[in-house]
């Protein structure tokens, strides 16, 4: 996998080691006066930016943190550090 | 065998070591170090094989395997190029696409229907009528094809991978690769080197030329090659073939092993900061009639079948050449006792005086502006038209080999599938980078440069540029070096001329696809115009040879044909693999990982039956008897033991530790008490059950749990994740490898725990659903939990794994006078069928809510704030009619159950499926769980189950309650 992932806790290390977490959407909203359809927009619907975007991920065979990061979805590189420190 | 000539200085074969190969069911000699085809080609061989359309001969081209030429079947394998594969004793060669021989084909009248394929004509010919297509489909892959599959074929070789890292990573180890790797690693960075040849040395290891000091090239080329491969900051990698190249500078590539290396071929992935290409040149093939006969070839593979192999290629010989390179091998091939009838050289102007003069000296008639336009000979070459390029002048020459090529063409496949981009280069002729990937340098021959001393020159400072961005303040020398090769001679002259004056009807532009000049301006008319569009309509360039061949003469060819603009011109995109390998070598070493439990000698000693369960290996069946009635019974009327070490462990504590519970579990984690076990289970935020498993508390705000074999790899990731952003304080552990897990079930049960252990095991010190902790034999430390999946009193002991060996003879010890046995997961899975307990996966899918298992009772509504997982989905769905839900089903039939799986139908579609169905042993008849339409999930309803080749005899069940075996659970709770 040619992608590369900055870690907050090892670094960078290979995309191999991490496992995707999807867009950022922000914290699980209130349950309190959910439509069925705000609930499966906040679930399943997504932003599919061409560029960059802010994404989770999860450093599987490593330490085992979740961590926030920038890819421009275009060239799929990281853009910056990731967010965490 | 032929006269090999021997003592060359520049030899790569042993000719003291022979080598015995097979082909055609006659033996052949040759040379250690010999390729099949050099080897076959000393022994006389000039057909390898005929080609995938015309059946027309073909021979050796090129020896870098660019085309399919001499694409042979060796050991059962199809397509191996025999230029690219070193002998080795014993190996069997056959020809491929012959019926027949390679000499004789009987498929060879092909050739002359070429008027009735014109481009495009599969397209055009074959689909009507429709009916017809499959029949000439037939007809048509019979007589095209590359190799023949042998169906019993097995691999035994062995593949391996490896994924080095390094700082700098050099394609190709000629003059420039090699400068580049000693400048980079000299300067302190990590170098990984690969050469696609077994050796390294490129362009100047079979060249007996001077550079302007007096030294021989390929003496230069192994000076050099020593001190890279004994430098201690480069790694070489040789017979390695780059396929690959990706953003980050990730190269891919493949290495064949050596007769003493442990692997057949090995995948390397490299991740480098930097990448330097200096792959150098390949000759641009010169096209004109009957360009790919057997005897025609191009000027380097002539002259390194003589310095290399030591094998002359011909006796008489026709040069026509478009570059020094060309002359120089005429001299020297001259030199070794090959008669040259002409060298046309298509350039007017621009000699090397010197390599003229040498020309002149020896006798050998040269033509300036001239070229071959047609060689003569029906299966090889017997002679050679030579004419000016204005077609003024033709004439005839008789030879036994025409040395052809119209000059350089650069390997630029590494730098365009990392996205870089070409621009064709009046001076150069050639398409050379005008965007490269990021921190990518080229160096050497790729740039259009010919003499030594600036190819090395420009490795150097590719090596700098390469070491400097992996954080080496290089300024000055880079500066110096730029310098020092900007007074060096500049990159050589060259021209866009691929072709002289030919009709094209039999001249190839792809060899692979027998794709002729004819062709290409058929495609051009039809309005395919374009090379990416003529490549796709005449299939050029699309063979195993990955365009090798017409990749860059196909733009060439079309602009010249279109009198195009050079500006304009694009080279068709090259995709990886830039070379074929097998897919055994991107699969790697292929082994069969897979965890054993710590008691998975013991079961297999026992007799146990080991099937694959997720990344687990675990025993199924103790017996040959696959319904494992012997053991399904000795746990309802004795005791049996089970290994549940594959049980997901964890323990989570901290402050937050309950909040975390409360967001993943769908019951009310406050209710879990010390002492107890609860049964809950985890959603997933359509509200679809993902796992069960039981909870208890150690002590304040820590706990335990468990999860199902299944999930324990991924709970750690899900409580995190659907915690992130709540900045909770809490540990979690993962215990699953650190404990095992022996399930004791069955009447006796308690029997066999009270003779190891002196604490009370009662049912009132140790009620259903109670939690202890237990010391077995004064030393075991064990925590015993009272459940009841299988049906039966039953013990789950979480011991300490180091211990589960002793833990588990003591028990087998113990239960001897009460018939304890093994039982398998099988045995585990009939009986808990039959109390109508779940195993998610098995009574669920994707789709299967919570409610949908009858598992309802478990969700605690009133926890809004806690934001439970699954939870909104839950309270949205819960009134849906369209849900499949999950029944009790009993065949009428019975004698025998269906397979699990089975669809359950009506007479117009599908209405469920059968989940898990079994004969059972404890109750009367055949029962099983299904998932079925909510119409259909009330008790007495008939449903019929579709078997696999029932051919629509359905099987009648009925909807029954559940569970099947001792409703009331007495016997669990006993």
């Amino acid at each position: 996998m040619a992608l590369t992932i900055t870690c907050p806790v090892c670094g960078k290390r290979d995309g191999y080691e991490f496992r995707y977490g999807g867009e950022d959407k922000g914290p699980r909203p209130d349950e309190e006066g959910l439509t069925p359809e705000n609930w499966c927009d906040y679930v399943h619907m997504n932003d599919c930016v061409a560029g960059i975007q802010k994404e989770w991920w999860y450093h599987r065979d490593g330490c085992g943190v979740w961590f926030s990061t920038h890819r421009d979805t275009t060239t799929n590189l990281e853009i910056s550090d990731s967010e965490v420190k | 065998m032929m006269n090999r000539l021997k003592n060359l200085p520049t030899l790569r074969v042993n000719t003291s070591e022979k080598v015995s190969v097979t082909y055609r069911g006659k033996q052949y000699e040759g040379f250690k170090g010999d390729t099949v085809a050099s080897l076959l080609y000393a022994n006389g061989i000039r057909i390898f094989g005929r080609s995938l359309k015309y059946h027309r001969p073909r021979g050796l081209y090129s020896l870098d395997g660019e085309c399919s030429n001499t694409c042979m079947q060796i050991d059962d394998i199809p397509n191996e190029r025999a230029e690219n594969i070193p002998a080795r004793d014993g190996m069997n060669i056959r020809e491929q696409n012959v019926k027949g021989s390679a000499e004789k084909d009987m498929m060879g009248f092909i050739d002359k229907l070429d008027w009735a394929m014109p481009a495009g004509f599969y397209y055009h010919t074959m689909h009507r009528p429709a009916k017809m297509w499959p029949v000439a489909m037939k007809q048509i892959r019979k007589a095209a094809g590359l190799g023949t599959l042998n169906q019993n074929f097995n691999r035994h070789e062995r593949f391996d991978e490896i994924f080095p890292k390094t700082e700098v990573c050099v394609i190709g180890g000629g003059p420039a690769g090699m400068a580049a790797a000693l400048e980079a690693a000299d300067k302190g960075v990590r170098v990984i080197l690969l050469e696609s040849r077994p050796w390294l040395g490129g362009f100047y290891e079979y060249r007996t030329s001077v550079d302007e000091s007096g030294n021989f090239l390929y003496s230069k080329a192994r000076t050099l090659a020593e001190k890279v491969e004994a430098h201690p900051d480069i790694r070489v990698f040789k017979h390695t073939f780059m396929v690959g190249a990706y953003n980050n500078n990730l190269i891919t590539a493949f290495q064949r092993g050596g007769e003493t290396e442990s692997f057949h071929e090995r995948y390397i992935e490299i991740r480098a900061q930097s990448v330097v290409v200096a792959t150098g040149c390949i000759e641009r093939p010169l096209i004109f009639e009957n360009n790919e006969r057997p005897g025609v070839m191009q000027a380097g593979c002539a002259h390194r079948l003589c310095r290399t192999y030591g094998i002359l290629p011909g006796k008489a010989a026709v040069f026509s050449i478009g570059h020094d390179t060309g002359l120089e091998a005429a001299v020297d091939l001259f030199d070794m006792g090959l008669k040259i009838a002409c060298i046309a050289d298509l350039r007017e102007d621009g000699q090397d005086p010197e390599l003229l003069e040498k020309v002149k000296g020896r006798k050998i008639p040269y033509y300036p502006g001239r070229v071959a336009t047609e060689a003569l000979g029906k299966k090889r070459v017997t002679g050679v038209k030579v004419g000016t390029i204005d077609g003024t002048v033709e004439e005839t020459y008789t030879c036994d080999l025409v040395v052809a090529s119209a000059g350089f063409t650069p390997v630029t496949g590494p730098i365009t599938i990392n996205q870089g981009k070409l621009k064709f280069d009046e001076h150069t002729g050639f398409f050379l980078p005008s965007v490269l990937p990021d921190k990518t340098h080229v160096a050497g021959r790729i740039n259009g440069l010919g003499n030594p001393a600036s190819i090395e020159a420009s490795g150097k400072l590719a090596g700098l540029r390469a070491a400097a961005e992996c954080g080496k303040d290089l300024t000055g020398e880079i500066d110096e070096a730029q310098g020092e090769l900007n007074d060096l001679p500049g990159p050589q002259r060259g021209s866009k001329f691929v072709t002289g004056p030919v009709s094209g009807r039999k001249s190839y532009i792809c060899f692979d696809e027998d794709t002729t000049i004819k062709n290409i301006k058929q495609a051009i008319r039809k309005g395919f115009d374009v090379p990416e569009l003529i490549k796709r309509y005449t299939s050029a360039g699309t063979g195993p040879g990955q365009g090798g061949i017409p990749g860059h003469n196909l733009p060439l060819f079309t602009a010249k044909f279109k009198a195009e603009e050079n500006e304009k011109i694009r080279p068709t995109n090259q995709r990886p693999p830039l070379v074929p390998l097998f897919l055994s070598t991107y699969a790697g070493t292929n082994h069969d990982m897979a965890k054993r439990t710590p008691m998975h000698d013991r079961q297999k000693k026992d007799g146990g039956i080991f099937r694959r369960l997720g990344v687990w290996r675990r025993a199924r069946y103790f017996s040959n008897d696959f319904s494992c009635r012997k053991e399904i019974e000795n746990v309802r009327n004795n005791v049996g033991i089970l290994d549940g070490s594959t049980l997901g462990k964890f323990r989570i504590h901290g402050p937050d530790a309950l909040k975390a519970l409360q967001r993943v579990y769908i019951s009310n984690m406050e209710k879990v008490k010390q002492g107890r076990v609860k049964y809950t289970a985890m959603c997933n935020d359509d509200g679809c059950v993902i796992d069960d498993g039981v909870i208890t508390k150690l002590a304040e705000n820590d706990y335990f749990f468990t999860t199902s074999t299944g999930r324990a790899g991924s709970t750690v990731e899900w409580i995190r994740y659907h915690t992130r952003f709540d900045g909770w304080d809490f540990n979690l552990v993962n215990l699953t490898d650190a404990l095992g897990v022996i399930n004791l079930s069955g009447p006796n049960s308690r029997k066999v725990i009270e003779k190891v252990t002196d604490q009370d095991i009662s049912d009132q010190a140790l009620p259903f659903s109670g939690v202890k902790e237990y010391t077995i034999s004064d030393d075991i430390p064990v925590t015993v939990m009272r459940l009841g999946f299988v049906g039966e009193l039953s013990y789950e002991l979480h011991v300490p794994s180091s211990y589960m060996e002793s833990a588990w003879d003591l028990l087998l010890e113990a239960g001897k006078e009460f018939h304890i046995k093994n039982f398998g997961v099988e045995a585990q899975n009939v009986l808990r069928m039959e109390k109508g307990h779940v195993i998610l996966g098995q009574e669920s899918e994707q789709r299967t809510n919570l409610t949908d298992i009858n598992m309802g009772f478990l969700w605690y509504r009133k926890k809004k704030e806690a934001k439970t997982v699954g939870n909104v989905a839950l309270e949205q769905t819960v009134n849906d009619t369209g849900r499949l839900k999950l029944v009790g089903i009993k065949m009428k039939d019975p004698s025998r159950a269906p397979g699990d799986g089975c669809v359950i139908v009506d007479d117009t579609r599908v209405r469920g499926y059968v989940c898990t169905i079994r004969k059972s042993f404890s109750v009367e008849g055949v029962i099983g769980m299904a998932l079925v339409e909510q119409p259909l999930a009330k008790n007495g309803t008939t449903v019929f189950v579709y078997e696999d080749e029932c051919k629509g005899n359905l099987s009648e069940a009925q909807v029954v309650p559940m569970p099947f075996y001792d409703p009331e659970g007495k016997r669990m709770k006993a």
